[in-house]
């Protein structure tokens, strides 16, 4: 618009003497052009309000418009409530486990006193606080010396020790029963304690077998509260690393392997129903099963398998212990997981070719061994003829028999159970324990990982779903250490169990993520087209605007 | 006509149908061969297990596959046919198809299932899970089988197997442009109890089967509750192919087929020739020679040792070849010849391997192929983006009965039939062209119209071709215009129709000799159906333009609006006072000294 008159005006003086003669003309020609006259006020006024308009119709409308069609929606979390969870600040899990005494051939007051001492030294000896025994009374004791049923069965009753006095024992002999959590004292009347001392050889052996029962527990569980900060000895921490993580459902999926046609059929209906399935039931309030079980014939070694070698001394065909993780061929062999929420565990067992039979492991002999969170192996080496060796076509009940026995011990290991004591429906108790304990901590932590991950990555939108469950998340989660606080570990295990699911399915809930693969160089080639061409000519008039504003202020 | 060609093996079939019924869990295996015109060799084998109901709903596999047994518990399917099938059979060279076609399926992969659940939003859930499953199971993209591509066939399919319950939901999908390759026959091979280490299914080699002319996987699981006895579970795999002899027995590292040596061509000597190094040469009259080792590359590794019977190789693989060929099998197999003067078995050693040599021999009779009762030929007709039409060609080739069937169709969304403009020619072996009404022809029609996104079109007729006669039949139909994210990558290629399903009806009276009656199918051949397909740069280039548009007309709105308007001679006044001004008068002194320099130096 503006012409450059100015330009064609210069160039032809530019003669001998540039300094004076430029200065001359140029004042000259200045005095020659016509200025223009002032601006009216009228004029300056409308192009304030036009410049006005514009910017209005931009903030008031283009930017909700903008704000509103871009925006994702994220529903709101309670953060600080979350981040606390993770923290361990919002509950410090308790384990106070009650033990009923149950002395009914002792006399009330000496049984208080005999509790009294005991509890003492238990005090004393215990030096992990969140897991505390609380001894107790029975209150019916003192009739007959029957425990009643419901007594024994109640859950929040950890153990209950039974007094029987016995005549003629230097020390107390103490036995815990293996299908019940009830661990009998004999003690002999003399051992009680007497009012006058304040410990007795009965109390200090009540609370020694006590502590050595529980020792196992405690120590998970401290490891378990301490993320694994404490130190454990080998068994125990072998045994975690093995367990798997904890469902709701697991499958267990027998299989039967063998390289040949035979055999090809197996007892294995029977065989479960005997061997497994009461192990199965006992688990019941922890966890629910499916079973299903299959012959593969033709199994055959992965190629890259190390063979197994005959060795002399032995008469047997060995597989070397570190060749172990080899043995399973799993792009070959159909091990896929079964269908449907929760882990698959799987038990293999192997019946080895005539002509390499019998197979071990080389090291000691053994002829199973677990895949840590996997499942278990077992080698059945069929007896077989000794004119034209061939494996029988079917296995009985009782050639299963070795092998379900070992499936069901790998199959406690794998789930975590402890290793002591010998009764297992106290090991199960424990087990409940422990797994209450880890889910609230992992539920916890998920809560917090949500809220740092939510929080670090402002473009994920989240759903009202996700909310949701992370409400229902905290109210279960705070429900689970009431229960565990009052000691009522079945119902903290429910509630923990719930947390869990609920927590796991807002972390993972699919349309959080979607956004952010959304890459910023595709907002910029949409964007760029509209927004240059129209924002420079706005910005300039504005600023130009504010100047001219800016200006007459300083001229006033 | 067709029960013919297939008599004995289905004489075979019901036979072992019939005597299963005793053990809970068994299998049986066989493979048939026989050879075809223009040197082509049809290998059918088939593999059927049972299991009992009962140990099937607990979970206890035998010799049912875990991994197919578990997904038909967890989606409530009763009844399941599972096809993966490619290339064409050729009708008029090799006659009807083997098993009355019941074991084929559409070009790509077609599956069709019976579904047990209360209504039909449950059974659809079924059978999405289903088709998730089975799609992780045998490495298809079987979870592409969506509410577009689901029908529910009201007449062209009935349940094979013996149900108790009432709420089967029958449901079927097709991928036709499913790819079958050697991913999808390893799962297949898995899921046979011997794995193709033993018997029949250690001819198995992806690189020969998948370079067949023609060839058919099925899966089909049934319940089959005998008269007498428990409920079973019966699962029939089976493999169909047609190889080429010629391109078998090449090797596999040198495979490009060469011309035969000078020596060794037979020439036509009543023919003048004017030099010795010309020929004629002659068509050769003698039979293609092979062998199992040339044709599948490996030999029979003994027999899979399953089977109840008390001699497990008894007559697993039959020839059907005419008794005077020379047939020379492996030491310690037997053969057995059938009455019929046409076919023959072999009983195999359990576990040496079985090798099968058939020497180049004049032929001097050959075993009959029977004629397909109908054929059928399906088109895309018509030009243009918009409109196209289907034409569907039926020929019935008998001279003196009518043939009744129904056919069935699936037509995806985004091709809308205009069912009014139906229309039927018929042409007599007179060679005239006659329109006749609709009526005459299809005697019924079940037509459920397509929602866009939501399902296709299904279309069923059933109709009746009059002897001697071809039908023709044609309807219009539009294209839709896809959205920019529903194209795929290979849009330009075109999508893919699904072939359309014929099931040939009244075949009962003609077939005295075996008791079941099954039906036989016809399928036709895929079809591309190209539609418009937008440049997909589009998005981009639309918002460039309106916004270059957009940007046009705002900057000259706004800078008419704000601009202040002088005459031209006054507007150097005002640039000489603005930044830009002041630069350009500086960049002009600036300039007038440098010259100035310059004219000194001169």
């Amino acid at each position: 618009m503006t012409t450059k008159n100015e330009d064609l005006g210069s160039s032809p003086q530019t003669t001998s003497d540039p300094d004076n003669t430029a200065t001359t003309i140029m004042s000259s020609k200045t005095s020659a052009q016509r200025v223009p006259p002032p601006e009216k006020p009228e004029a300056t006024r409308a192009r304030f309000k036009v410049i006005a308009a514009f910017w209005a119709v931009i903030i008031l409308l283009g930017l909700p418009i903008w704000w509103k069609t871009t925006s994702i929606y994220r529903a709101h979390l309670p953060f600080q409530e979350m981040v606390d969870w993770a923290d361990g600040k919002s509950c410090r899990p308790v384990f106070p486990l009650e033990i009923q005494i149950a002395a009914p051939s002792m006399p009330d007051p000496e049984a208080q006193l005999l509790l009294r001492t005991t509890q003492h030294t238990l005090d004393d000896l215990n030096e992990f606080s969140a897991h505390h025994l609380r001894l107790k009374l029975t209150e019916d004791g003192d009739n007959t010396g029957y425990i009643k049923e419901e007594t024994h069965e109640k859950a929040d009753t950890a153990l209950t020790v039974r007094l029987v006095p016995q005549d003629n024992l230097p020390t107390p002999r103490s036995e815990l029963s293996p299908e019940t959590t009830q661990l009998d004292v004999f003690y002999s009347p003399n051992q009680s304690p007497v009012p006058s001392s304040s410990n007795s050889p009965l109390s200090t052996f009540i609370a020694g077998e006590l502590q050595r029962l529980f020792s196992e527990e405690k120590a998970t569980i401290a490891h378990i509260l301490s993320n694994g900060h404490t130190q454990l000895s080998e068994n125990i921490s072998r045994r975690l690393r093995r367990s798997l993580k904890y469902a709701d459902t697991y499958h267990l999926a027998f299989s039967l392997f063998t390289p040949g046609p035979a055999p090809s059929s197996w007892a294995v209906q029977e065989a479960i129903e005997d061997y497994l399935s009461p192990l199965l039931q006992a688990f019941a309030p922890i966890s629910n099963f499916t079973v299903d079980t299959q012959v593969q014939l033709y199994a055959t070694f992965s190629p890259t398998a190390p063979l197994p070698e005959f060795v002399e001394s032995q008469s047997a065909w060995t597989l070397k212990q570190e060749d172990l993780s080899a043995f399973v061929n799993a792009a070959e062999w159909p091990l896929s997981p079964s269908i449907g929420s929760g882990p698959t565990i799987n038990f293999l067992l192997y019946v080895p070719d005539p002509s390499q039979s019998p197979m071990v492991v080389k090291e000691n002999t053994a002829t199973s061994w677990i895949i840590p969170q996997w499942g278990g192996v077992f080698l059945l080496n069929p007896p077989l003829p000794t004119e034209n060796p061939s494996n029988p076509p079917h296995l009985s009940k009782d050639s299963l028999r070795p092998a379900f026995m070992t499936f069901s011990h790998q199959l406690l290991t794998l789930l975590g159970t402890p290793t002591t004591p010998t009764s297992l429906p106290f090991r199960l108790q424990t087990l409940i324990r422990i797994r209450a304990a880890t889910l609230l901590l992992s539920a916890s932590s998920t809560m917090g990982s949500l809220a740092r991950l939510t929080e670090s990555l402002p473009s994920i939108p989240i759903p009202a779903t996700v909310a949701a469950s992370v409400s229902t998340t905290l109210s279960h989660l705070s429900a689970t250490c009431t229960h565990l606080r009052e000691g009522r570990f079945s119902a903290a295990l429910d509630n923990a169990r719930v947390a869990e699911t609920e927590a796991e399915r807002s972390f993972f809930e699919k349309s959080m993520v979607g956004q952010v693969y959304f890459p910023d160089e595709h907002k910029v080639a949409v964007y760029l087209p509209l927004l240059g061409p129209i924002g420079v000519p706005l910005v300039v008039g504005l600023l130009k605007e504010v100047k001219r504003i800016v200006k007459g202020l300083k001229g006033r | 006509m067709t029960a013919l060609f297939l008599l004995p093996l289905l004489l075979l079939m019901a036979l072992s149908t019939l005597t299963s019924a005793a053990p809970d869990s068994d299998y049986h295996e066989g493979l048939v061969l026989q050879p075809l015109p223009q040197s082509s060799l049809l290998a059918s084998f088939n593999f059927r297990s049972n299991t009992s109901q009962v140990s099937f709903e607990q979970r206890h596999f035998r010799y049912f596959p875990r991994a197919l047994g578990q997904i038909l518990q967890h989606a409530n399917t009763k009844e399941l046919h599972l096809r993966f099938t490619t290339g064409r059979w050729d009708a008029e060279s090799w006659g009807s198809r083997p098993w009355n076609g019941s074991k084929e399926g559409n070009t790509g992969v077609e599956l069709w299932a019976w579904i047990d659940a209360p209504d039909d939003d449950g059974a659809f859930a079924k059978w999405i899970t289903l088709t998730q499953s089975l799609s992780g199971l045998f490495c298809a993209s079987m979870n592409f089988i969506d509410s577009t591509r689901t029908t529910r066939p009201i007449a062209s399919f009935e349940p094979a197997g013996d149900h108790s319950s009432s709420q089967l939901h029958l449901l079927h999908g097709t991928l036709p442009g499913e790819v079958v390759c050697t991913e999808n026959l390893t799962p297949f091979l898995k899921l046979l109890p011997c794995k193709g280490k033993a018997g029949v299914s250690s001819l198995f080699d992806g690189h020969k089967l998948f370079d067949a002319s023609w060839q058919s996987m099925a899966i089909d699981v049934r319940p089959v509750c005998p008269e007498s006895g428990e409920c079973l579970v019966q699962i029939e795999q089976t493999v169909d192919m047609v190889l080429d002899i010629d391109r078998s027995k090449r090797p596999r590292d040198n495979p490009i087929p060469r011309p035969v040596p000078a020596e060794q061509l037979v020439c036509d000597t009543s023919k003048p020739y004017n030099a010795d190094d010309t020929c004629y040469p002659l068509e050769k009259t003698a039979e293609k020679g092979w062998s199992l080792q040339e044709i599948f590359g490996r030999t029979i590794s003994g027999v899979c040792p399953l089977t109840e019977d008390e001699n497990p190789g008894k007559e697993t693989v039959c020839l059907r070849v005419p008794h005077e060929r020379g047939v020379i099998i492996s030491p310690g197999a037997s053969e057995t010849r059938n009455p019929d003067g046409l076919s023959r078995c072999f009983n195999l050693e359990p576990s040496s391997p079985f090798d099968l040599i058939i020497p180049e021999q004049e032929a001097l009779t050959h075993v009959p192929l029977d004629e397909p009762a109908l054929s059928a030929e399906r088109t895309i007709v018509g030009h243009g983006q918009e409109r196209g039409g289907m034409r569907i060609i039926f020929d019935n080739p008998s001279s003196s009965s009518t043939v009744d069937f129904i056919y069935f169709e699936t037509l995806p969304w985004f091709l809308r039939p205009y069912v009014h403009t139906l229309h039927v020619t018929i042409i007599g072996r007179d060679g005239i062209r006659r329109s006749v009404p609709v009526s005459q022809i299809v005697k019924e029609t079940f037509y459920r119209p397509a929602i866009d996104r939501e399902r296709g079109t299904q279309l069923e007729l059933a109709l009746s071709v009059p002897a001697a006669s071809t039908v023709t039949l044609t309807y219009d139909f539009e294209k839709a215009v896809l959205r920019y994210t529903e194209y795929p990558p290979d849009a330009n290629r075109g999508f893919n129709v699904a072939p359309a399903v014929i099931k040939l009806l009244g075949l009962r009276d003609q077939a005295q000799s075996y008791e079941y009656y099954s039906p036989v199918y016809i399928r036709t051949t895929s079809l591309l159906l190209p539609l418009p397909t937008p440049d997909f740069s589009m998005p981009y280039n639309v918002i460039i333009l309106t916004s270059t548009v957009i940007a046009l007309a705002f900057g000259s709105i706004f800078n008419l609006l704000v601009r202040r308007f002088v005459a031209a001679d006054e507007a150097a006044a005002l640039t000489a006072q603005t930044f830009k001004g002041k630069i350009v008068g500086k960049v002009v002194a600036l300039r007038d000294r440098i010259k100035g320099k310059g004219s000194k130096v001169e």
